[in-house]
């Protein structure tokens, strides 16, 4: 393995081949020294751990977090009063209208694109898509920023439900993807030995293996070849650890019990098991919602989607303040855009990037407030708008992400956390995204 | 990077001379050239492939037709085939000067003569190369500035150097079957294919194999995963048109493959392709990148010219000579060719009918008044390349340099190769195909033998594949063979299994794989001299298919097809839709183009739960945690995105997944009927030659037979524990 003394002596082609060469690791199986241990973070952040909920499919802002009681366009969906005096929420969100101290909402947040896979592509990554780059998404970031944590043999970050779109860990390769988790009842996929077979069997057979790789090893000592044998090593330490059981979701206490709180479908597994990972120490956890893209018989829909987010996040904030993380935790919601104010023809709300809602709570982010407003009826930002950068640079503030850390993909080409713009004079990059300050007080 | 800006303005200035001297290299070479090409025609015509009249030193003649040459320095053999079929080697020395410029002036394009150049120089070139070191060596020892620890570690060095240029030994028979089928069939060989090749007393066994082998089906699937991961080929084909299905120009790609159509034609028809995706499936390359002209035009840079431009995207290219002007002028060759039709497409007026057909008849739900889903296949139908007379290509609104405005419009022209006229073009982009394929393109020809090479050997002449040099000379290490290679391209018409066919036969290529690993240094320098192929790790889509060919019996005769009823859809006559029921027909229909990764097309092929099907017949790509997409199968998002490090995962999926507890091991597997089946050897012996491509030892055996013997706790004996020991051994994934 080259040092990274040896490394800054190679020239930037080199550089871009060795890190093009480089990624050698994932589930947290860390054998990349280059980037682990890095010095804690230079800005304050309280957040350790970031949940983040993505609403996929375009969450309409009117029936959840932003309802404009009297205008025409609100359709059959009522209010639930929240305590703050003025801000309401819609009657599908009783839970979080009740707890709205603890949540704050971006009710001024506005893409340029309507269509779900760009939409959403900005959303996890602050830039546009583009065929000649792939960027990385926050847990990521987060990683390549911070470092890794230390001494864990789990991932730093998680994905559970999320699609094959996901930008995952764009340039920084595949070593620091996030471990995706389909189903969060099973788990990750394949930690378990086969059906049928225990462990003497399976010592057995590793006892078998490095019989007949003996000949092979011995004669083609490359790196390649050593890499895997360590992998091996490590998975196989991995998978005897009890780190594994962290992401078995029956060994939580009383997870039966908590299911009826999170309830008890596919979401609200999700957001249990991404608790138990933040509090085993897990960095970014990702859960996705779908089935928000309502373009026919909206209210048909809207009870049981809008209410098992009420539910999934007001069981999470109850479990995380009783964990006494909280604090330490930002929840983060988000959508790759809003619906039309407009009901369609279909009883229906069609895609609305013009304006849409944004939640975060936790992680030193003072709830019980609003930051931007939508207009009367809706459809387009009053004031303070706030694009997918900013939301990005507010989370990783609160992370304690430097926004102004330039990192070079393997092509050469530079990059920040929330979105960069280069001073045409002094050549200086810099943050695009700023956080929303009046969260942080 | 800020430091490097500066200098740019500098060198901004000094363009005028550079372009002087660009011109003036451009005549000398147009007329080189001229005088090559006459010499070629003259020859070409009159001779080759023809009877001519030979005579030696001794003045002593033969009429025979020339085939080539092998060996090298004195000891060149021409190559000639006599009036009667017979075949003699002639010294080359003792042939008389006209005859030798004859063969001079004909670069060989027979598998075996392009071989032997090819060991000639790879062997040349070691030799140098370990003079070179010796020298280096010598100058060390000689130094008294460094300490004995530093001394220590050079030499060291040095001699893991010096290790490398020795020829790796001839690879043996067993090794060379696996490797020939994994790197020409995608695949490793199956029990009767080993069984056949080894048992062969052929003398020209490896050749006949390698005939063989490239006028497979395997062939095809295999050479479409590398054309798959560097065009991004999906079987939903572009991020921006959803609904679009990529199955037609997929098949069209398997097609070129199958027909071996010359690359440099293949290129040409996908850049200048007009129409709809399932009338004209070659427009799938520029439909890719729809919406996006500007990453397309890096993209067809980085593929096709292993160049990376897309920082002149927004800026002056920091370490090359490449202007932001540069890049705009190269994009206006694309700047009127668009992916969607303005006017009304095909089908929207009967889609109000097909609607409202949907409604009276009840087919949605309450209320509902359009099927969006329909809305989006019908949509498709605007999805044309075409072109404009109309330029859309403007320099950006923050263009900062003294030599135009912000959001000019600029003109098309081309910063190195031929100069293009655009005169004697319908279509800009037509210019700038022929501009691209042509010969006297630097980087074109380079570029594609550059990979192949890669391909062959697991590691590019010039690395990274994406920073081809404007002129080899002084650039590549060892610029003699690859002037060799991009000159046996050009003359084999861009008959890239032709090609391959050569570098196969090469020794150079059939030698061991080297034990270590060049180092980055080595990689980045070029200064690996190739004593052999490196040691690689199966492609995710090797071992797939290696998977799946010990499951299957025909790995390779389980094919999808789809571009004949995807335009059979779609040229649907809408006038004869006229109930609901047509409407939910024609979308079924659609749906069903190309089959699913679990339908009907599969049946057999489903075992033990695993769909075991060859990786160029799935859907492209698989979705994140198939076996595929664990082992490095690329997202097909960005260009060669694919990868063969390891990782936990993938090591859990060998360990625990179902393809190495259920599927081999099923009763259905082929590989267990091939171990209970007749033929040579015992059980044993079979699952090692199925897996591993080589006998056992006889100590290997025996730990097998018992393990065997013992088996389970209250199962009968079997195999299970053997076959998932050997998959899971480094000698399984590794390609010797």
């Amino acid at each position: 393995m080259i040092t990274k003394a040896q490394l800054s002596q190679l020239d930037p082609l080199s550089r871009r081949q060795f890190v093009a060469n480089a990624a050698k690791t994932a589930l947290g199986v860390s054998v990349l020294p280059l980037f682990a241990g890095k010095a804690v973070a230079a800005q304050p952040g309280k957040a350790k751990h970031c949940i983040f909920l993505y609403m996929s499919g375009g969450m309409t802002h009117m029936d959840t977090f932003d309802p404009k009681p009297g205008a025409e366009t609100q359709g059959k969906t009522g209010i639930a009063k929240t305590p703050v005096a003025g801000i309401n929420l819609s009657e599908f969100m009783p839970k979080l209208a009740k707890g709205f101290n603890d949540i704050a909402l971006i009710r001024s947040m506005t893409q340029k694109t309507g269509d779900h896979r760009g939409g959403s592509y900005v959303m996890h990554t602050s830039y546009n898509p583009r065929s000649t780059i792939r960027h990385p998404s926050m847990g990521p970031w987060a990683q390549r920023l911070l470092g890794k944590n230390e001494g864990m043999q789990l991932p730093d970050s998680v994905t559970i439900g999320a699609g094959g779109e996901h930008p995952g860990a764009g340039f920084f390769g595949p070593s620091m993807s996030p471990l995706p988790i389909g189903d969060p009842m099973k788990g990750v996929q394949n930690s378990r030995f086969a059906e049928g077979i225990e462990e003497k069997d399976f010592d057995k057979r590793l006892k078998l293996m490095s019989t007949f790789n003996e000949t092979f090893t011995q004669k083609f000592k490359t790196d390649e070849v050593k890499a895997y044998s360590d992998f091996y090593d490590e998975t196989l330490k991995l998978m005897k650890s009890e780190d594994l059981d962290v992401f078995d979701l029956e060994k939580e206490p009383d997870y039966k019990a908590k299911l009826e709180r999170y309830g008890d479908n596919r979401f609200g597994q999700g957001v249990l098991l991404a608790k138990r990972l933040v509090a085993n120490g897990v960095r970014h956890v990702e859960v996705t919602l779908g089935g928000w893209d309502m373009h026919n018989d909206l209210w048909s829909a809207i009870p049981e989607r809008a209410g098992s987010l009420d539910m999934a996040i007001a069981a999470l904030i109850e479990d995380l303040k009783a964990e006494g993380l909280f604090e330490e935790t930002i929840i983060c919601l988000a959508s790759e855009f809003g619906r039309t104010p407009n009901i369609n023809s279909n009883g229906g709300r069609d895609h609305h990037p013009r304006v849409f809602t944004t939640m975060l709570a936790g992680g030193g982010i003072v709830g019980g407030q609003v930051y931007g407003e939508s207009d009367d009826k809706g459809i387009a930002v009053k004031e303070n708008p706030c694009e997918a950068k900013d939301f990005n640079a507010t989370i990783a503030y609160a992370m304690g992400l430097d926004l102004n850390e330039v990192v070079y993909a393997p092509s050469g080409r530079p990059f920040l956390v929330a979105g960069h713009k280069q001073d045409p004079k002094t050549k200086e990059i810099t943050t695009e995204g700023q956080p929303i300050m009046q969260f942080f007080s | 990077m800020k430091s490097v800006q500066p200098s740019l303005e500098n060198s901004r200035q000094s363009r005028a001379v550079i372009d002087d001297n660009r011109a003036a290299r451009h005549i000398v070479r147009t007329a080189f050239t001229a005088v090559a090409v006459a010499v070629a025609l003259l020859s070409s015509s009159l001779f080759a492939a023809e009877s001519r009249t030979w005579t030696d030193t001794d003045g002593r003649t033969v009429e025979a037709e020339y085939l080539g040459y092998e060996g090298g320095g004195s000891n060149i053999m021409v190559k000639l085939k006599l009036a009667d079929g017979k075949e003699l080697k002639f010294p080359f020395s003792k042939l008389s000067k006209d005859d030798q410029v004859f063969v001079q002036s004909n670069v060989p394009k027979d598998a075996s003569s392009i071989a032997a150049e090819i060991d000639r120089l790879v062997d040349a070139k070691l030799v140098e190369a370990a003079a070179e070191i010796r020298t280096q060596g010598s100058e060390l020892f000689a130094r008294t500035d460094l300490d004995a620890k530093q001394k220590e570690k050079d030499v060291e060095e040095l001699q893991r150097q010096i290790a490398m240029t020795v020829p790796n030994p001839r690879s043996t028979d067993e090794q060379f079957v696996r490797r020939i089928y994994l790197d020409a069939a995608g695949r490793i060989p199956t029990y009767e294919e080993y069984m056949k090749f080894v048992d062969s007393s052929s003398r020209n066994k490896r050749a006949e194999l390698i005939d063989e082998l490239l006028d497979s089906e395997a062939y095809v699937m295999h050479l479409f995963n590398f054309y798959s991961d560097l065009l991004r080929i999906r079987s939903s084909v572009s991020m921006n048109a959803n609904q679009l299905r990529g199955i037609s120009y997929i098949d069209w790609v398997k097609d070129k493959i199958r027909e071996d159509k010359p690359y440099d034609a293949m290129v040409r028809e996908m850049l200048t392709a007009t129409g709809k995706i399932w009338d004209n499936p070659a427009t799938g390359y520029l439909i890719t990148d729809l919406g996006m002209p500007l990453c397309n035009l890096s993209n067809t840079f980085t593929v096709f010219l292993g160049t990376e431009i897309t920082c002149a995207q927004c800026h002056d290219h920091p370490f090359e000579e490449v202007y932001q002007m540069d890049f705009f002028k190269m994009a206006a060759f694309m700047g009127e060719t668009e992916g969607r039709s303005r006017e009304q497409s095909q089908g929207r007026e009967a889609l109000g009918r097909m609607n409202k057909l949907l409604v009276d008849g009840g087919k949605l739900r309450e209320g509902q008044d359009r099927d969006n889903a329909l809305g989006n296949i019908v949509g498709t139908y605007g999805y044309d390349v075409h072109d404009t007379d109309k330029n859309t290509v403007k320099l950006p609104h923050d263009y900062k340099y003294d030599d135009a405005d912000p959001n000019a419009s600029v003109d098309p022209a081309a910063y190195f190769g031929d100069i293009v006229d655009l005169e004697k073009y319908d279509t800009p982009r037509e210019a700038f195909a022929d501009w691209l394929t042509s010969k006297n393109n630097p980087r074109f020809t380079v570029n594609l033998v550059n990979r192949l090479w890669k391909r062959a050997f697991g590691l590019a002449q010039i690395e990274p594949v994406f920073n081809i040099p404007g002129h080899l000379d002084g650039q590549a290490q060892n610029y003699d063979l690859l002037k060799f290679l991009e000159d046996s391209m050009k003359e084999l018409d861009y008959d890239v299994k032709g090609f391959m066919r050569a570098i196969y036969n090469s020794n150079a290529y059939q030698r061991e794989a080297t034990r270590l690993t060049p180092s980055l240094v080595q990689v980045d320098n070029g200064t690996y001299h190739f004593p052999g192929p490196i040691l690689r790790r199966m492609t995710a889509e090797q071992m797939w298919d290696s998977l799946v060919a010990l499951t299957i019996p025909d790995a390779d005769g389980v094919r999808r097809r789809g571009w004949e009823d995807y335009k059979a859809v779609m040229d649907t006559d809408f006038d004869s839709i006229k109930t609901a029921d047509d409407v939910l027909a024609f979308k079924e229909r659609y749906y069903a183009v190309g089959g699913t990764d679990s339908g009907e097309m599969m049946g057999s092929t489903r075992i033990g739960g695993a769909d075991m099907v060859r990786a160029s017949e799935l859907s492209l790509p698989q979705q994140p945690g198939h076996f595929l997409r664990e082992f490095g199968q690329s997202d097909k998002l960005l260009i060669e995105n694919q990868y063969d490090t390891g990782s936990a995962p993938q090591v859990m999926a060998l360990l625990n997944g179902s393809i190495t507890n259920k599927t081999l091991t099923d009763e259905n597997s082929y590989l267990m009927k091939v171990a209970a089946g007749e033929g040579r050897g015992d059980r044993v012996e079979k699952i090692f030659v199925s897996i591993l491509g080589r006998m056992p030892t006889s100590d290997e055996s025996g730990k097998a037979k018992s393990a065997a013997r013992a088996g389970r706790e209250g199962e009968p004996p079997g195999y299970g524990d053997l076959i998932w020991a050997l998959v899971n051994t480094r000698e399984f994934m590794f390609i010797q």
